[in-house]
C-alpha cells in the first residue's frame, strides 16, 4: 500500500462512515444555524449594522462548527481501538494526517457551502459578483483551520477533558486565520477592490503552507506510541 | 546517570546566576528610579518602562528557549530537558502576565486607558493564552512521556505561529486605527538606555536562575514520587509474598 | 534552612534600604500645597503648588512670559511665569508650579512648571513586576529545600 493509497482509503472510510451515520455534518449544520439565530437575537441588527458584523458572525459560526467536526474526527477512532490500528499502518504517519485533513476539509467546506445561502437570505446580502472570490477565501481559510485542527484533534483525543482542550488549544493558534478570513470576507461583501484585501488572501495562503508542513511533520510525534 | 551530572552542574552555577541577577536588578533599580532623569514628554511615568520592557523581553526569550528545548526533547527524548521546558513554560507565563500587567499600568497615565487593542498587547495576550494552554494540556495527560511529547508539539506549533499572529494583528490594527496610540513614540535616548540594559540583563539572569530552581524542583518532585512508588510496591510485594 | 533565611533576610534588608532611599529621594516632590493653603499661610521661600489652569485666563507673550489663574478647590491664585512657556502649559490642565509667593503683590512667581508625576502608577508597576517574582522564587526555593530534606530523611537513596 503506497502512501497515496493510505490517504485515499482514509478519506473514503470517513466519507462512508459519514454517509451511513450522517452524524458529523448534520450536527455541524444545526449547531451553526443555532449560532446564527443567537447572534441575530443578541445584536438585533438592521441591514446597515448587519453588513458591518456579518463577516465576523459568519466566521465565528464556521470556526465553532469546524471544531465540532474536528473533535469528532479522531474521537470516532477511539471505538473498537481504531486509533491503535491507525498507528500500526506501516506507511508514513503523514499519510494518515493528509487523509484526515482532506476529510475534515471536505466536511467543513460542505457545511460552509450549505450555510452560506442561509446568511445570504437571512441578512439580505448581494453577492452575485463576488461569489468566486468568497469561495477562494472559504477555501484558503478552511484549509488553514483543518490543517492545524486535525493535528490538535489527534493530540487531544487521548487526554482528559478533550472536548474543552481542543478549542482552548486551537483558537489562540488560529487567530491569524480568523482575522484574515473576517477582513477578506468583509472586503468581498462590501465590494471593495481586490487590492484592498489582497494581503489577507496572501496571509491565508502562507499560513496554509506553513502549517500544513509543520503539522505534517509534528503528526509523526503525535502518533508515536 | 547523565541526568545527575547535569543537575550537579546546574547547581554549581546557580548561585552565580542568582547573585548576578540581584546585582544587575539592584543597579538597574537604582539607575531607573533615582539615577536617571524623567522623560521630556512622558515625565516620571517613563520609569515604568524600565520594569515593563525587560519583563516583556524576558518572556519572549523564555518562549524561544521553550521552543528550542521542545525540539531537543522530540529529538533526544531527554527527560531533564522536558523538566526544563515545563519550568520555562510556567515562568514564561508568569513573566508574560506581569509584562501585560505593568503595560496596563503604564497605559493608564500615558494613554488614559487601561487597555487598548494595540498590536503588541494583543499578540502578548495570545502568547499568554498559548502558554496557559500548554500548562493545562500538561496537567490533563496522565502519562509522563506523552505529556512531554504533546507539550513539545504545542510549543513548537505556537512558536511557528507567533510571528504570523504578530503580523496579522499589526495589519489588523493599522487597518482599524491608523497610528493613534503606539509605543513607537518612545525613542530610546542614551539616558534611558543604561537602566534599561541593566534591568534587561538582570531580568534574563533572574529568569535563568528561576528556571534552574524550578527545574530542580520538578526533578526532585518526580524523583521522590518515583522512589516512594517503588518503595510502596516493594512493600506490597513483600506483604503478598508472606 | 539557615542558609535560606540568611540569603532572603539579606535580600529583604537590601530591598528595604532601596525603598527608603527612593522614598527620601522623592519625598520633596511628593508633597505640594494647594492654592487655599498658600492664601492662608502665605509661606516664604520656594514652594510647590498643585492646581488647575483656569479656562480662558492663560495669556502668553512672545517675549517668554505667561500669566494665568491657578484654580484650587476654594481659592484661586494669579500666577506669573517668566520664560518661554512649556508645552504642558495649557488651559484646564492640572499642573505643579514651583516658585515663590509674593505676599505684597498677591502674585505667585512661578519658576518652573511641570506635569503632575504619577508616583502611584510607578510604585504600582514596580510592585506588580517584582513582588510576585520574589514570592514565587521564595516559594520555589523553600520547596526545593523541603524536598531535599524529605529525600534525605526517607533514605530513598539507599539502594537495596
Amino acid at each position: 500500500m503506497t502512501s497515496f493509497n493510505v490517504i485515499r482509503w482514509i478519506v473514503w472510510k470517513d466519507f462512508v462512515t459519514e454517509l451511513r451515520s450522517r452524524e458529523t455534518i448534520s450536527s455541524m449544520v444545526f449547531f451553526a444555524l443555532i449560532v446564527i439565530l443567537i447572534f441575530s437575537f443578541s445584536f438585533s441588527m438592521d441591514q446597515q449594522a448587519a453588513r458591518e458584523v456579518i463577516a465576523g458572525i459568519m466566521w465565528v459560526a464556521f470556526a465553532f462548527t469546524g471544531i465540532i467536526g474536528l473533535g469528532k474526527s479522531f474521537s470516532t477512532e477511539l471505538q473498537n481501538d481504531c486509533l491503535e490500528a491507525l498507528q500500526m499502518v506501516p506507511e508514513a504517519k503523514g499519510a494518515i494526517y493528509l487523509g484526515k485533513v482532506a476529510a475534515n476539509f471536505a466536511f467543513m467546506f460542505v457545511v460552509e457551502i450549505l450555510l452560506f445561502p442561509m446568511f445570504v437570505i437571512l441578512f439580505n446580502l448581494e453577492v452575485v459578483e463576488e461569489i468566486s472570490l468568497l469561495l477562494l477565501i472559504f477555501f484558503l481559510a478552511t484549509v488553514g483551520l483543518s490543517a492545524i485542527g486535525t493535528l490538535f484533534s489527534a493530540l487531544t483525543v487521548q487526554i482528559r477533558a478533550r472536548e474543552v482542550m481542543l478549542p482552548i488549544l486551537l483558537l489562540p493558534l488560529v487567530v491569524p486565520v480568523m482575522i484574515a478570513a473576517v477582513e477578506a470576507t468583509k472586503g468581498a461583501l462590501n465590494g471593495d477592490p481586490l487590492a484592498m484585501y489582497e494581503q489577507w488572501l496572501k496571509l491565508l495562503a502562507v499560513y496554509d503552507v506553513v502549517f500544513t508542513v509543520v503539522s505534517f511533520w509534528m503528526f509523526e510525534f503525535v502518533m508515536d506510541s | 546517570m547523565t541526568i545527575h551530572r547535569v543537575i550537579r552542574k546546574v547547581q554549581r552555577f546557580q548561585g552565580w546566576f542568582g547573585g548576578g541577577a540581584a546585582l544587575c536588578l539592584g543597579a538597574g533599580l537604582y539607575l531607573g528610579l533615582i539615577g536617571s532623569p524623567p522623560d521630556y514628554y512622558q515625565g516620571e511615568v517613563v520609569r515604568i518602562m524600565y520594569i515593563h520592557v525587560p519583563l516583556a523581553h524576558t518572556s519572549l526569550l523564555g518562549y524561544t528557549v521553550l521552543a528550542l528545548g521542545s525540539l531537543w526533547y522530540l529529538w533526544k527524548r531527554d527527560p531533564i530537558v522536558d523538566n526544563m521546558c515545563q519550568a520555562v513554560a510556567a515562568l514564561s507565563a508568569v513573566f508574560t502576565a506581569l509584562a501585560l500587567g505593568t503595560g496596563m499600568i503604564w497605559g493608564k497615565p500615558t494613554w488614559d486607558t487601561w487597555w487598548t487593542w494595540d498590536a503588541r498587547l494583543t499578540s502578548f495576550t495570545v502568547l499568554l493564552l498559548i502558554l496557559i494552554g500548554y500548562i493545562m494540556l500538561r496537567t490533563f495527560v496522565d502519562d509522563h512521556e506523552k505529556e512531554a511529547r504533546y507539550g513539545a508539539i504545542l510549543a513548537i506549533i505556537g512558536f511557528v505561529d507567533l510571528p504570523i499572529i504578530h503580523f496579522s494583528v499589526e495589519w489588523w490594527r493599522t487597518l482599524h486605527q491608523p497610528q493613534s496610540i503606539s509605543m513607537r513614540g518612545v525613542s530610546i535616548s542614551s539616558g534611558l538606555l543604561a537602566p534599561l540594559l541593566c534591568m534587561s540583563i538582570g531580568m534574563s539572569l533572574l529568569f535563568s536562575y528561576m528556571v534552574m530552581v524550578r527545574t530542580q524542583l520538578l526533578y526532585l518532585d518526580r524523583l521522590l514520587h518515583a522512589k516512594k512508588g517503588r518503595l510502596l510496591s516493594q512493600f506490597h510485594l513483600s506483604k503478598s509474598d508472606s | 534552612m539557615t542558609n535560606l533565611s540568611i540569603r532572603w533576610g539579606g535580600l529583604l534588608v537590601v530591598t528595604i534600604v532601596l525603598v527608603v532611599l527612593t522614598y527620601n529621594h522623592y519625598q520633596d516632590n511628593i508633597t505640594s500645597l494647594v492654592p487655599q493653603q498658600v492664601r492662608k499661610e502665605a509661606p516664604t521661600g520656594e514652594i510647590r503648588v498643585l492646581g488647575m489652569v483656569q479656562g480662558r485666563t492663560l495669556k502668553t507673550r512672545e517675549a517668554g512670559e505667561a500669566t494665568f489663574t491657578l484654580l484650587g478647590k476654594s481659592a484661586t491664585l494669579p500666577v506669573h511665569y517668566q520664560g518661554p512657556p512649556p508645552d504642558n502649559l495649557r488651559e484646564l490642565k492640572i499642573l505643579i508650579l514651583i516658585g515663590t509667593w509674593n505676599a505684597s503683590t498677591q502674585v505667585f512667581e512661578a519658576r518652573d512648571i511641570g506635569i503632575v508625576p504619577n508616583y502611584g502608577f510607578i510604585a504600582g508597576a514596580y510592585l506588580l513586576g517584582l513582588l510576585p517574582l520574589a514570592l514565587f522564587l521564595f516559594a520555589m526555593t523553600r520547596r526545593v529545600n523541603f524536598l531535599y530534606e524529605e529525600i534525605k530523611a526517607s533514605k530513598l537513596y539507599e539502594e537495596k
